[in-house]
């Protein structure tokens, strides 16, 4: 198991290296140059270019990026210029990791319900309600989502604050419309792994050996049937957690949702590859995480003692 | 299946639990949506699209950071409503040349309660002019004698920039040539003063954060929290507190400008820009305002083309004034904008000021017409065909260049229908992101591209002297040696009735012969609460500028 889990570690960090160097030279490739404006005349330009090191070949540039992130600095960010880059995810993480972890608490719970409670009546009442839900959940986009209770909740009823960050019943609304469509792809998965399972030998085993329904359900239908759900939990977590554009836009929360678009249109090196790192690390160690909750939830699967 | 039922809605019980446990975290203070905030003082409430990305004087360049500094910070005059009135100067002289500014300072203080100082100003300009500071907007140190030389290395000793302490409380400016609008540039944030002794203790995270700015404005920023909120407060040490009225300003960052509304009309907003589809509904009401914002976006050309083929085409003037002619502004701006902007029938935007009144009311001119002249337009596309000897049907397709967004896409369909229905001309679509159809317009590789721009200062010159040979923004091959003495001439005179007339003369030489044809001036709706009184919206340096506003509820 250990020695797994080191290997898994070596992995995960070549991956994050590779990942690392291709943003920063693809970034770099794209049209265009951080300090492109109507106004600016190429001397003031040229100046800005050496301020930041950018004057300087693409090697060295990577060379002193390189040096300067294993020491932890991602430097200052091109746009935000007082501001460094590590402060900027420092303050903009948190908001989208509450809404994330929100979201995830209510979408993995509700959505489990109601694939469980869809799998057990299959092809009656129940099951088609949930699944229109889930549907619904898959099929309308989360800024109309958002967009419609923003207005049914907040301007005409006037029951919500419209939007902005500051207490619970702030975070009511978008919680409910980021987490909506994941709701609705775990309760599909579910629904549809638990189907699966009731047909496999060892549930006829068990319901042979007089087990009680409910035991059957939770012990070894539920249990093989979350597998799926499992796996796409990694990913999962990592979007969630950290940040959505969409919902934040309309919503006004102080996360990192928007960075990852402006980073790009501003072409905000630095500010894109912090980004880059942070997600893309994180992505990792969520499926870092997986790997070895799977080894704990699968009863098939054990990794070596 | 019972038991199973059963166990679903305890799972739903304990979810429920989960969730509210969750839990409120600040349950007292938090108004609740549409409440007032408390009587007696006077807060202002109103939503900004985006962070500002910097507040340091000398390095901020965008439009919130430009509003929020002229209320953080005051320079050495106050420009409101557009009338300059005594800043942090109390008065100052200006020499029959035209070149030498003195000022005399008022006794006033930063709000660690230390005195605001003629090295402050000194200090400031030279730090922006200072290569090591890579201020993007050093350029608004240029008018200040041998500012653009020390910016741009040509020398190296700061004793030489035209800018002077005297001693504490007098500062002189020495010019590069006479500028007639010197004294309205002091106003804008780059020219601000900043104390060294503060900013050389922050290093690079200077204003970074409330407690790291000094102010000296009306206001002082009490709360900054990045990307969602900022909070003002009345300065108590500021020299004119008796005529600020507002004691907060709480400023939200919403950059969706329907959740804005919908902030609005929730009540947690006391203005609002209205969004582009909404604007009908709002002038229904009667409840629209309009401002320009300035901006006038025009069609530039590439005399030379993108292809020599192309190239032949756009290089006659009589063509690309055709194309002017064949443009239905008032349709473009009522049908596809729908924001209340003006039809751009001149190229001077009409609120710039000339020698008494503003230019446009000084010299009224009317090039192309609000709606599309398509005789006018065939005459000149004959004429246009004649010379360059070609027939109609061996006019090519021409790129047109544009934005990625939404209404870019739909403008740009008008257009391409009109020219189509009243001329025949057929032109292609190319829209891109911003930052990439600048790097084309600078590498001239476009036939017509749809641009904008922005006043520096309040006078007719920030958008003539962009079509001069050489010019930094002149990407289109168009080099005319005649309009650019006028614009030499323009830029030293110092008769002001002389060089207004030279300005008009330019202007029509432009539009005759330049390769440009001007589209629409921008305008914005928005809207306020009733009760809220002295609030002015600015086409040129910060919008809004809320220090002498007031509200009752």
């Amino acid at each position: 198991m250990v020695r797994y889990i080191i290997k898994r570690f070596i992995v995960s960090i070549i991956t994050v290296w590779i990942l690392v160097t291709l943003t920063f030279f693809l970034v770099r490739a794209l049209p265009g140059d951080p300090f492109l404006s109507e106004k600016i005349t190429p001397e003031i330009k040229a100046n800005m270019m050496r301020y930041y090191g950018l004057d300087k070949p693409l090697p060295v540039q990577y060379a002193t990026y390189m040096s300067n992130l294993l020491k932890g600095d991602m430097g200052y960010s091109l746009r935000y210029k007082n501001r460094t880059v590590n402060a900027i995810i420092a303050d903009a993480f948190p908001a989208s990791a509450e809404l994330g972890i929100r979201s995830l608490i209510f979408s993995v719970t509700v959505g489990l319900i109601l694939g469980i409670i869809a799998a057990l009546n299959h092809n009656k009442g129940w099951d088609y309600a949930s699944m229109v839900i889930a549907v619904i959940g898959v099929s309308v986009p989360s800024f109309i989502v958002g967009a419609l209770i923003q207005y049914l909740f907040g301007i005409k009823w006037k029951i919500l604050p419209v939007a902005q960050w500051k207490s619970f019943a702030h975070t009511i609304m978008p919680t409910f419309a980021l987490g909506l469509g994941t709701l609705a792809l775990i309760a599909r998965l579910m629904r549809t792994s638990m189907l699966e399972v009731v047909g496999q030998d060892y549930i006829k085993t068990a319901k042979a050996k007089g087990l009680s329904p409910f035991q059957v359900t939770v012990k070894h239908q539920i249990r093989n049937a979350i597998l799926p759900v499992v796996t796409v939990m990694g990913p999962l977590v990592a979007t969630l957690l950290t940040g959505t554009f969409v919902v934040e836009q309309i919503f006004a929360i102080p996360g990192l949702g928007r960075h990852y678009v402006l980073s790009i249109q501003n072409l905000d090196y630095t500010m894109v590859m912090g980004l880059t790192i942070f997600y893309g690390a994180f992505l990792v160690f969520m499926n870092f995480l997986v790997d070895i909750a799977y080894g704990l939830v699968d009863p098939r699967i054990r990794v070596g003692k | 299946m019972r038991r199973s039922l059963k166990l679903m809605l305890a799972m739903l019980l304990v979810l429920s639990m989960v969730l509210t446990a969750c839990g409120p975290k600040a349950p007292a203070q938090e108004p609740t949506p549409g409440e007032e905030p408390a009587a007696g003082e006077k807060v202002l409430r109103f939503a900004i699209g985006a962070e500002p990305p910097a507040l340091d004087q000398q390095i901020a360049t965008d439009t919130y950071a430009i509003m929020l500094g002229n209320h953080l910070y005051e320079g050495l005059v106050r420009v409101h409503d557009g009338q300059i009135q005594p800043g942090m100067a109390e008065s100052w002289e200006i020499s029959d040349d035209g070149l030498v500014y003195t000022f005399h300072l008022r006794d006033a203080l930063w709000s660690d309660g230390k005195p605001v100082t003629a090295h402050d100003f000194e200090y400031a300009i030279k730090r922006l002019l200072d290569p090591a500071t890579a201020s993007e907007y050093a350029y608004q140190g240029y008018y200040v004698k041998n500012g653009e030389a020390y910016n741009k290395g040509e020398i190296t000793d700061p004793s030489m920039i035209g800018v002077k302490a005297l001693d504490d409380k007098t500062l002189e400016i020495t010019l590069e040539n006479p500028t007639g609008y010197f004294l309205s540039l002091t106003n804008f944030i780059s020219l601000f003063p900043v104390r060294k002794d503060f900013v050389e203790a922050q290093g690079q995270a200077y204003a970074s954060e409330p407690d790291k700015i000094l102010y000296n404005g009306p206001f002082i920023l009490t709360e900054w929290i990045h990307e969602a909120s900022l909070v003002l407060e009345k300065n108590p040490n500021y020299w004119n507190k008796d005529a600020i009225k507002i004691d907060r300003v709480e400023i939200a960052i919403v950059s969706d400008s329907n959740t804005a509304m919908g902030m609005y009309e929730a009540g947690d907003l006391d203005f609002v820009a209205i969004p582009a589809a909404r604007v009908q509904e709002f002038v229904d009401k009667g409840e629209a305002k309009f401002y320009y914002d300035g901006a006038e976006f025009y069609f530039q050309f590439n005399v030379n083309g993108k292809t020599p083929q192309t190239g032949k085409f756009l290089g006659n003037a009589n063509f690309r004034k055709a194309l002017g002619f064949a443009v239905d502004r008032q349709n473009f701006v009522d049908a596809v904008l729908k924001n209340g902007s003006d039809p751009a029938t001149r190229y001077v935007l009409p609120l710039l000021s000339g020698v008494n009144d503003t230019f446009a009311k000084e010299y009224p001119y009317e090039f192309y017409p609000k709606n599309a002249d398509v005789e006018k337009a065939k005459e000149l596309l004959n004429k246009a065909l004649e010379e360059i000897g070609a027939t109609a049907d061996q006019i090519p397709t021409f790129e047109y260049l544009t934005d990625d967004s939404d209404t870019a896409r739909t403008s740009a369909e008008a257009i391409q229908d009109m020219l189509k229905r009243n001329l025949g001309i057929n032109i292609e679509i190319k829209q891109v992101p911003f930052k990439q159809r600048l790097e084309l317009m600078t590498a001239e590789d476009y036939d017509i591209v749809f641009a904008g721009w922005g006043p520096d200062y309040d006078d007719p010159l920030t958008y003539l002297d962009l079509w001069v040979i050489g010019g930094g923004n002149n990407d289109t091959g168009w080099e005319d040696q005649t309009y650019t003495d006028m614009i030499n001439y323009i830029r030293t005179a110092s008769d002001l009735k002389a060089r207004a007339d030279k300005m008009f003369e330019a202007e029509k030489y432009l539009l005759e012969n330049g390769p440009i044809v001007p589209i629409y001036f921008r305008r914005r709706a928005w809207t306020h609460v009733d009760g809220l009184t002295g609030l002015v919206r600015n086409f040129i340096g910060a919008d809004p500028d809320f220090t002498y506003a007031d509200i009752t509820r």
